[in-house]
């Protein structure tokens, strides 16, 4: 993957295990400032070892860890320059979501070489929503629940995220959320 | 074909219809959206102004297509687009006008644009291609320090070795001094001689691991000794001729075989090769260089503080090829570091050049006109010829320095007591006047109270340093010839043009050479 999401895991070793985790990490692994450099390909392997060994100084499963990171990705892409297609995408979680591929359309034009996955929304209604998750990678729905929960997070909603059924390379997601007061 | 409003409203979210009477007949989910008291059946005045043409003569052309721009009457929301005008009223075919400021306010969102919108696209590149520079540029900075981390480490770690270097080299020498104070005294005995053999060997190889120890810490292990520049470059000539080449002729004419100038044997052999280095890359078709030696003497002005130029005899160096030359411009930038007229040079060759003269208390010019050749001139100061400038120090003792068994008067200052008393033994048993001193500041003191040929002094020592020491010395005594020895390598700046150094351990045979040089 991209390294821009090396960076990110690499913040949120930084913001909530200290700087030394994230050198111990890099000490561990044998990469340095080379492997997070922002506009390069990487090997999906290079980025689930990253995951895996951040997991294990969380003291979380690898999937445990992909959800925390799929929640902190929001918080990652509310900084900075990105903030700014964060709040264009959409003004609320469904509408966000319903956006979701349009702004990975522009991603992927603006990072050749992304493998980007699409989010359809098979159901819209108040406080409950079914997305359908497409991607050609394997084992990203901790992540994927993650973001959701990130987006709840964002929009100042509560809820929960359920998996309803898995294709062969589509996952269904069943979002039940409500307003924060 | 026909589309449905609600196609319609997906590909132009802020589309709106308007019959012959101007009145709003459908519109768009976003016009619905930002503008809530917009109604169908609404007179289209009511709610917006057409910037680009009047009410009165909407109609007037009733066909065809018009660039068109509204905006509310509230002045919030701009929409552009085009009017197409057709039998039954007229489609505004408008989208919101999107700028920096709405496109992060959160004001307007992507379901306010069609799907293939590329104002959108490209707005979200542009936001992309931010959030990467911005990426970068903190990729950079953090490459830099990690260089800058990585470039203090290693320069810690060289100074750590360097440091002890410093101290097994001292060791080292106290152990080979009193091997050969044991051979001499007690070298008639077979078995003596065989041990004090074994010890030496030994404490030579301990010397090779302490030279291998500094080239990795990156400090030269040179010495600086009078050294005959013709001999340096007949005995090289072979790799120098290699390095200019088959089609270029090296001409080599040597006039100076009977002087010597105190430098850096590699310092100097790095120097020709540089210069001849770029003499060849000025003849890429091939060509000649006249590389020459001479002795003459004037004054050199000292690159090394204000001082008064000095007179003295020096070996003049001359390179000349006739390459392709250097316009002006070329020519007085041609000695800055990183500057290079090379698509692939690093600009460092005659600044080293230039450097390392200056440290041996030389020059380096050159002469050049575009298509005329290059000739670089380096004059190197000879041994012992300096004259000593007029500071109203007279040197009383000058001539009677040497004796005729060149037998010399030596100050020799170490504070090692084991090294200060096997050097003072092997001085003394060739003869010379030996006064030994364990610290600088007993040196000055003999210093003021006589008169010396040679000091040989230790630099680092607790107090008065060795250079310290030989600045004072030389101040005091004009004509003192100037020996330091070090396990260390000193910095090259805090010696000056003239003084001779050598690296511990020494050879006992090479210090006496250099002392009666
Ligand atoms: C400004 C915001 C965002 C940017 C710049 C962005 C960018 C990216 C990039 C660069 C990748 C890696 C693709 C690769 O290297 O092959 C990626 C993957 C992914 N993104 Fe986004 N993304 C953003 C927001 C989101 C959000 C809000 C979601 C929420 C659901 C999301 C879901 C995903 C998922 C699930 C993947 C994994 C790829 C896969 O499943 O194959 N992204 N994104």
């Amino acid at each position: 993957m991209y390294g821009m999401i090396h960076r990110a895991m690499r913040q949120m070793v930084f913001e909530q295990l200290g700087e030394e985790a994230w050198l111990a990490l890099e000490h561990r692994l044998k990469i340095g400032p080379t492997e997070l450099l922002t506009g390069m390909v990487y090997e999906d392997t290079l980025t689930f070892e990253i995951v895996a060994e951040a997991a294990a100084r969380f003291n979380l499963t690898v999937d445990e860890c992909l959800f925390e990171f799929g929640r902190y990705w929001i918080r990652y892409a509310e900084q900075g320059s990105l903030s700014s297609i964060m709040t264009f995408t959409g003004q609320d979680l469904a509408s966000f979501i319903a956006n979701l591929d349009r702004l990975h359309l522009a991603v992927g034009a603006a990072m050749p070489g992304t493998r980007l996955p699409s989010f359809t929304t098979l159901e819209r209604n108040s406080g409950h929503l079914v997305v359908e998750y497409r991607s050609d990678r394997m084992g990203l729905e901790n992540f994927v629940c993650g973001l959701f929960h990130g987006l709840m997070d964002r929009f100042d909603t509560h809820g929960d995220v359920a998996i309803t059924s898995r294709g062969e390379k589509s996952v269904v997601f069943e979002i039940r959320y409500h307003d924060g007061q | 074909m026909n589309l449905s409003e609600d196609q319609i409203g997906a590909l132009l979210p802020a589309f709106m219809h308007v019959d012959h009477a101007l009145k709003i007949s459908a519109m768009g989910p976003a016009i619905a959206r930002h503008l809530p008291h917009v109604r169908v059946g609404m007179l289209c005045a009511e709610a917006f102004t057409i910037v680009n043409f009047g009410i009165a003569q909407f109609f007037e052309r009733k066909t065809g297509v018009e660039a068109i721009r509204i905006i509310s009457l509230a002045g919030n929301v701009s929409l552009s687009g085009a009017a197409i005008f057709h039998e039954n009223g007229c489609l505004l075919a408008v989208r919101f006008v999107l700028s920096e400021e709405t496109f992060a306010s959160g004001t307007l969102d992507l379901s306010d644009f069609g799907h293939s919108d590329p104002v959108v696209l490209s707005s979200m590149l542009i936001a992309l291609q931010r959030a990467m520079l911005e990426e970068s540029q903190a990729t950079a900075i953090e490459l830099a320090h990690e260089r800058q981390r990585s470039a203090d480490l290693l320069e810690r770690t060289s100074r750590v070795a360097g440091y002890m270097a410093h101290d097994f080299n001292n060791l080292l020498s106290i152990i080979q001094l009193n091997t050969k104070r044991l051979s001499s005294r007690f070298g008639h005995d077979a078995k003596v001689e065989k041990l004090a053999n074994i010890i030496h060997e030994t404490a030579s190889r301990g010397s090779d691991v302490t030279q291998s120890l500094m080239t990795l810490s990156q400090q030269q292990i040179d010495t600086l000794q009078p050294i005959s520049v013709d001999d340096v470059i007949t005995d090289n000539a072979a790799i120098l001729r290699s390095l200019v080449g088959s089609t270029i002729s090296l001409n080599i004419n040597l006039q100076a075989a009977q002087r010597k100038s105190i430098v850096s044997y590699n310092g100097l052999l790095n120097g020709l090769i540089n210069l001849l280095i770029n003499a060849r890359e000025a003849m890429p078709q091939g060509g000649r260089i006249d590389l020459s030696t001479s002795v003459s003497s004037g004054l050199i002005p000292s690159e090394s503080g204000p001082q008064i130029p000095k007179p003295c005899d020096y070996i003049a160096i001359r390179v000349a090829d006739n390459g392709h030359g250097m316009s002006d411009a070329l020519l007085s930038r041609a000695f800055e570091p990183l500057f290079s007229s090379k698509p692939n040079g690093t600009g460092l060759g005659l600044a080293s050049v230039r450097n390392f003269v200056g440290e041996m208390g030389g020059d380096v010019w050159l002469e050049s006109a575009t298509g005329q050749g290059t000739t670089v001139h380096l004059r190197l100061p000879v041994a012992g010829s300096s004259v000593a400038p007029f500071t109203g120090v007279v040197d009383t003792m000058s001539s009677t320095s040497l004796d005729a068994k060149g037998q010399q008067r030596i100050l020799l200052v170490e504070d090692e007591p084991y090294a200060l008393e096997a050097l003072f033994e092997m001085l003394e048993s060739e003869g010379h006047a030996v006064t030994a001193c364990k610290s600088g500041e007993e040196a000055l003191i003999a210093v003021g109270q006589e008169t010396y040929d040679v000091l040989l002094s230790d630099i680092v020592m607790p107090g008065q340093n060795g250079t310290e020491v030989a600045r004072q010395a030389s101040a005091a005594q004009p004509s003192i010839k100037v020996i330091l020895m070090s396990g260390y390598v000193p910095d090259s700046a805090s010696l000056e043009p003239g003084w001779m150094f050598l690296h511990k351990p020494m050879d006992s045979a090479e210090l006496l050479r250099v002392i009666s040089a």
